[in-house]
């Protein structure tokens, strides 16, 4: 007897596919319109038209505002994901005290809610007589994006063989170079990961920078936050909006793709972890909240 | 010994981490409560000593609005964590055990989209999907449903839209904790209750769902945590009234400047999530504590 019948299977079916296809709605609506030669996103579609592409490409201050995004992104992705190294690193040493605190203090950018820290970077930032900067953006970023690659890169580490590490101590390699020759090409796969999570994490952040992007350098969520409000330049916003979501669509297939690529090849060096695709890595962050 | 001192070097990398969240994360926090007891002030001419006001005020204020507020958002919160955790389970189910060649596909294809641009998703929806002339009422229209030029009112800038829009965003995500429990059950139990005779709904109800409640509970916590400060649905999809504690707070360090009264809020919103998080932190238990937790599996 099998664990679900055939009716259950069928009902189940139906119902996945009903929401997959409730959660490509709103992302395929975007799509759609943006290319709509109509000025306003509104049924029926009579004529199609790639001008609002055209449109949106020569507005610099959009365009600009993707680009300061992605900056920030790339730079977060980097920062955090070298955090997370370190702060692996030192957690999975032996005997090492006050471990829980330590864990403690550096999940703590989960649950702390954006808006408060957001509010509270302010004043911070106030305190030290600093103005608001894309650069306290950056740092903000860092702090929630950390507790991210730690989960990614952490449980990673563990699954290492320590006898891969000994084996190039006892064959000469010095701390350093058995870290770089070794642990680091083992760990790169998680570290891709770590980088992209980080990477839209910050790239979406939408509540430490709307209070510390100063005026005229807002990021990307900012600006479409802005933008929205504006009718003018709603078709403009979707059209660049149809990018990022086929962009990130692909990254995440590319990612997953790359990762399980990865995972096979360097299947023989690990002991654990051997087939987990990168979703399980987005479960354990959905575990570690 | 070489490999002791290795252990102590170790640790070190543990510093500038934990520097980067106890001067980012814990320096706010610390500000925050200076500011919530009037220690702190931006406002000119307020003295700054040590005072309870604002907290008084809003603890026990007879009709305090932003308690009021307070309280409107931790009951959709809950119907957002209920909601979302009760239909992610049969997502999370469908993918263990009846999409079992796919599932690592699958779930790919069901979390895809939590990893693309919230705000414009949220655009997505009170821009060309829930608004008067938009895509839902144009449908109805054209079914048949709705007369003509007439739209559903509820549709947007309501309490429908806020659920609406939380559960559609938390869904992917929550199906992930139920997903993992459920894959990693040992189905032998399953098998074993139907050989020694139960029906497959009473091997779910008395075997299945009880062994799946850690992963059920994770969920649940995984949307009552950030819901708890959401701020950015309302701004879009939220009337007046739909507005949530999260934008009381926004407003406070705006619009109309009164960053001690805000920081009292932005304080009362990171100790609601402090409390929650000693509740059902339990049930959220990562493998960074244990590490025989990984060879286990």
């Amino acid at each position: 007897m099998t664990i679900v019948n055939r009716f259950t299977s069928a009902v189940l079916t139906v119902y996945f596919w009903a929401f997959i296809g409730f959660l490509f709605a709103p992302l395929a609506v975007i799509i759609v319109f943006a290319f709509n030669q109509s000025a306003v996103p509104v049924l029926p579609i009579n004529a199609l038209s790639t001008r609002w592409f055209q449109r949106a490409f020569d507005d610099t201050e959009l365009t600009g505002a993707v680009l300061r995004s992605a900056e920030i992104g790339a730079a977060t992705g980097l920062f955090a994901t070298a955090l997370g190294i370190m702060a692996s690193l030192g957690l999975s040493a032996h005997r090492l005290r006050l471990r829980a605190v330590f864990v403690a203090i550096l999940l703590l950018p989960l649950v702390v809610p954006y808006i408060s820290l957001a509010v509270g970077l302010l004043l911070l930032l106030n305190q030290l007589g600093l103005e608001i900067s894309l650069g306290g953006v950056f740092l903000g970023h860092v702090v929630i994006a950390l507790p991210f690659s730690i989960l990614v890169v952490l449980p990673r580490l563990r699954s290492l063989d320590p006898a891969l590490i000994e084996a190039a101590r006892d064959l000469g390699a010095g701390q350093i170079s058995a870290f770089n020759l070794v642990t680091l090409p083992l760990l790169l796969p998680s570290l891709v990961s770590s980088f992209l999570i980080c990477f839209v994490t910050s790239f979406d952040e939408f509540a430490i920078a709307s209070f510390l992007a100063p005026p005229g350098l807002p990021t990307y969520p900012v600006f479409l936050y802005s933008g929205s409000r504006t009718p003018g330049l709603l078709p403009e916003l979707i059209a660049i909006g149809s990018l990022i979501i086929v962009g990130s669509l692909a990254i995440v297939v590319l990612a997953e793709g790359g990762r399980r690529w990865a995972e096979r090849r360097l299947q023989g060096a690990t002991v654990a972890a051997a087939d987990e695709p990168a979703a399980e890595d987005v479960g354990r962050l959905a575990a570690g909240a | 010994m070489p490999s002791r001192r290795l252990r102590v070097g170790r640790g070190a990398f543990l510093i500038p981490p934990l520097a980067v969240v106890l001067l980012l994360l814990l320096g706010p926090v610390v500000l925050l409560a200076l500011y919530s007891l009037d220690l702190l002030t931006n406002i000119p001419g307020t003295p700054t000593a040590l005072s309870g006001d604002n907290w008084n005020d809003f603890l026990t204020g007879p009709g305090n609005p932003f308690r009021g507020r307070f309280l409107y958002s931790m009951v959709v919160t809950l119907l957002v964590s209920v909601g979302t955790t009760v239909a992610a389970y049969p997502l999370a189910y469908y993918l263990a055990f009846v999409a079992r060649r796919l599932r690592y596909t699958l779930l790919l294809l069901l979390i895809a989209p939590f990893f693309t641009s919230y705000l414009l998703r949220l655009v997505a929806f009170s821009d060309v999907l829930l608004n008067d002339n938009g895509v839902v009422n144009q449908v109805l229209w054209a079914l048949h449903l709705l007369p003509r030029d007439t739209a559903v009112s509820w549709l947007l800038y309501s309490n429908f839209s806020i659920f609406l829009v939380l559960f559609y965003s938390w869904i992917p995500f929550v199906s992930l904790p139920i997903f993992a429990v459920l894959e990693n059950m040992d189905r032998r139990l399953i098998e074993a209750a139907t050989d020694l005779g139960a029906s497959r709904l009473s091997a779910f109800w008395r075997v299945t769902f009880p062994l799946s409640l850690p992963g059920v509970i994770a969920a649940f916590v995984f949307v009552l945590i950030p819901t708890t400060g959401e701020f950015i649905a309302p701004l879009y999809v939220g009337g007046p009234s739909n507005q949530l504690f999260g934008n009381e707070i926004q407003s406070f360090f705006s619009s109309s400047p009164n960053w001690n009264y805000g920081a009292v809020l932005a304080i009362a919103l990171i100790s609601v999530v402090l409390v929650l998080m000693l509740i059902f932190g339990r049930y959220l238990n990562t493998d960074l504590r244990e590490p025989a937790t990984e060879a286990a599996r």
